[in-house]
């Protein structure tokens, strides 16, 4: 069990990409706290401890920091996605977007690192899409570059304490992509198509973010860190143009 | 004029982007080589652009010398090259024959290697007026994501990026600038016989459907000329640029901005 003995705070547990990270964690030994803004999930395993909590509140993330003990592994993994471009986007989407995914990595980072232990990782959750852009996601797009700026001075401010890396995932069934498919005119060729512009011809899963997660959260990872890791199945190594159009 | 002055040598010089850039640099003033296999290039038929002709073949290093020398005869100095020759080849890795995958490399790499290695006491005479003088290679947004089916050239370009940077730090402390400008999709003879390709042009075989297939994947919604890839090259050429070396300028109308665009 690569994670015996270790302490793991992992937000947004209660579904997708989360809960696949905080199984993994609990499955290779760690204790596990969750949080979210609702109740407990009935989803999440019965060894996993939660906790109601908004990641984007400053004042309730640094009173949920102090309640805990010493941490060996953060795990930024709450996120929330608006739909809209520049223009359409309100003050409303703003503070959603931002505060969770840019706002809500940085409260729990600077109220969890002084408590953490030596040797600590710190794993935010990315996106290609913070590298390039996927359409309509304006908001999305720029709270994730924040993530992959913020990984990078975190590793490099707090090197000697903690190591910080980004998992950036690509498209990962999580419930989302299903639903995306079901609103195409053609569910089945949009699936298709989406299929073929992954090299590996599927998509990926929970458990496939979540293993490089407890890879980084291992000792094994001892010397990783300020890096961004790409997990899309090959999407991104290759060229946007339509599959097969040559 | 920008480049009133300054003397410059563009291989592939008579092709569909070098074209395009040698008569850029002569509109701004520059005295122009344009070095090619042939007169023609890849083009069929060559109007007299009142550039200097130059034969020469970017994988012969007698070439390369015979070609610098010439130059030297005639200023004592470079300001500028371009690296503008290059060959694509179609194929997986496992359909390309050893000797494509050199001649890939020969054109490609070695070939910007070498018009560099010989061109530097020129550049470097260019450079000693306080001005410095610069190199521009021709990378591609292949270097940095893969088109399938072009193993080969996609390495070729990822080996240019590389070498751009590393003579970047070596050489500028002699006053050379150097960059590569890592082009998409441009309308070139290259782009037209990749689009014909193996006769299939993708389903239906209809090469108007393909190219407009094309255009609609870029944010711009077009792929660029050649002479958008001359304007940045001039630019790059001039002193206005004195402070930009070792960098990769992608220019592709936005092609690799974005994530895979999902039907959905």
């Amino acid at each position: 069990m690569k994670l015996k003995g270790k302490r793991a705070v992992v937000t947004g547990g209660g579904q997708g990409i989360g809960l696949g990270i905080v199984t993994a964690f609990i499955n290779e030994g760690a204790s596990v706290i969750t949080c979210g803004r609702r109740n407990r999930p009935a989803t999440l395993p019965s060894g996993c401890e939660y906790v109601t909590l908004d990641v984007a509140d400053p004042i309730a993330v640094k009173e949920f920091a102090a309640s805990q003990p010493a941490a060996d592994i953060l795990v930024n993994n709450a996120g929330v996605q608006v739909e809209k471009t520049v223009t359409e986007s309100t003050d409303e989407d703003w503070n959603s977007v931002i505060g969770v995914n840019a706002r809500g990595v940085f409260n729990l980072c600077r109220d969890f690192i002084p408590v953490m232990n030596a040797g600590a990782s710190i794993i935010n959750i990315g996106s290609i899409s913070g590298n390039i852009a996927d359409p309509s996601m304006a908001l999305y797009n720029a709270s994730k570059a924040f993530v992959h700026g913020l990984t990078r001075s975190i590793a490099v401010d707090h090197g000697p304490q903690v190591r910080c890396n980004a998992i950036c995932p690509g498209w990962i069934e999580t419930g989302m992509l299903e639903a995306g498919f079901a609103t195409a005119s053609s569910p089945d060729a949009a699936m298709q198509d989406a299929l073929d512009r992954h090299p590996v011809k599927r998509f990926g899963k929970p458990e496939d973010i979540a293993s490089m997660a407890v890879w980084l959260a291992s000792d094994d990872a001892a010397f990783a860190t300020g890096q961004l890791f790409t997990i899309d199945g090959g999407m991104t190594a290759s060229s946007p143009l339509n599959p097969g159009l040559f | 004029m920008k480049l009133d002055g300054k003397i410059a040598l563009v291989t592939g010089g008579r092709g569909g982007i070098g074209r395009a850039v040698v008569k850029r640099l002569m509109q701004e003033g520059a005295t122009v080589y344009a070095a090619d296999l042939t007169e023609q290039g890849s083009l069929k038929l060559h109007d007299d652009d009142g550039s200097h002709f130059i034969k020469l073949d970017v994988t012969s290093e007698q070439d390369s010398i015979s070609a610098f020398s010439a130059v030297k005869a005639q200023h004592g100095k470079l300001h500028i090259l371009v690296n503008a020759a290059g060959i694509e080849i179609e194929k997986t890795i496992e359909q390309t024959t050893l000797a494509e995958w050199n001649q890939s490399f020969a054109v490609n790499a070695t070939g910007t290697f070498l018009t560099s290695k010989y061109s530097l006491p020129l550049l470097r005479a260019a450079a000693e007026s306080g001005i410095s003088s610069s190199i521009i290679n021709f990378g591609s947004y292949d270097g940095f994501i893969a088109d399938p089916g072009l193993a080969a050239y996609c390495a070729t370009k990822g080996a240019v990026h590389a070498l751009t940077r590393a003579m970047a730090c070596d050489h500028g402390p002699e006053g050379i600038r150097v960059n590569a400008i890592c082009p998409g999709y441009i309308d070139t003879p290259m782009l037209q016989s990749f689009f014909e390709g193996d006769g299939s042009g993708g389903e239906g075989g209809n090469i108007d459907s393909l190219q407009q297939a094309v255009r609609d994947v870029h944010p711009m919604r077009t792929y660029g000329t050649p002479e958008d890839i001359a304007n940045l090259v001039n630019w790059l050429a001039s002193d206005e640029a004195r402070y930009a070396s070792g960098q990769l300028w992608v220019l592709d109308g936005g092609l690799s901005a974005q994530v895979q665009q999902m039907k959905l």
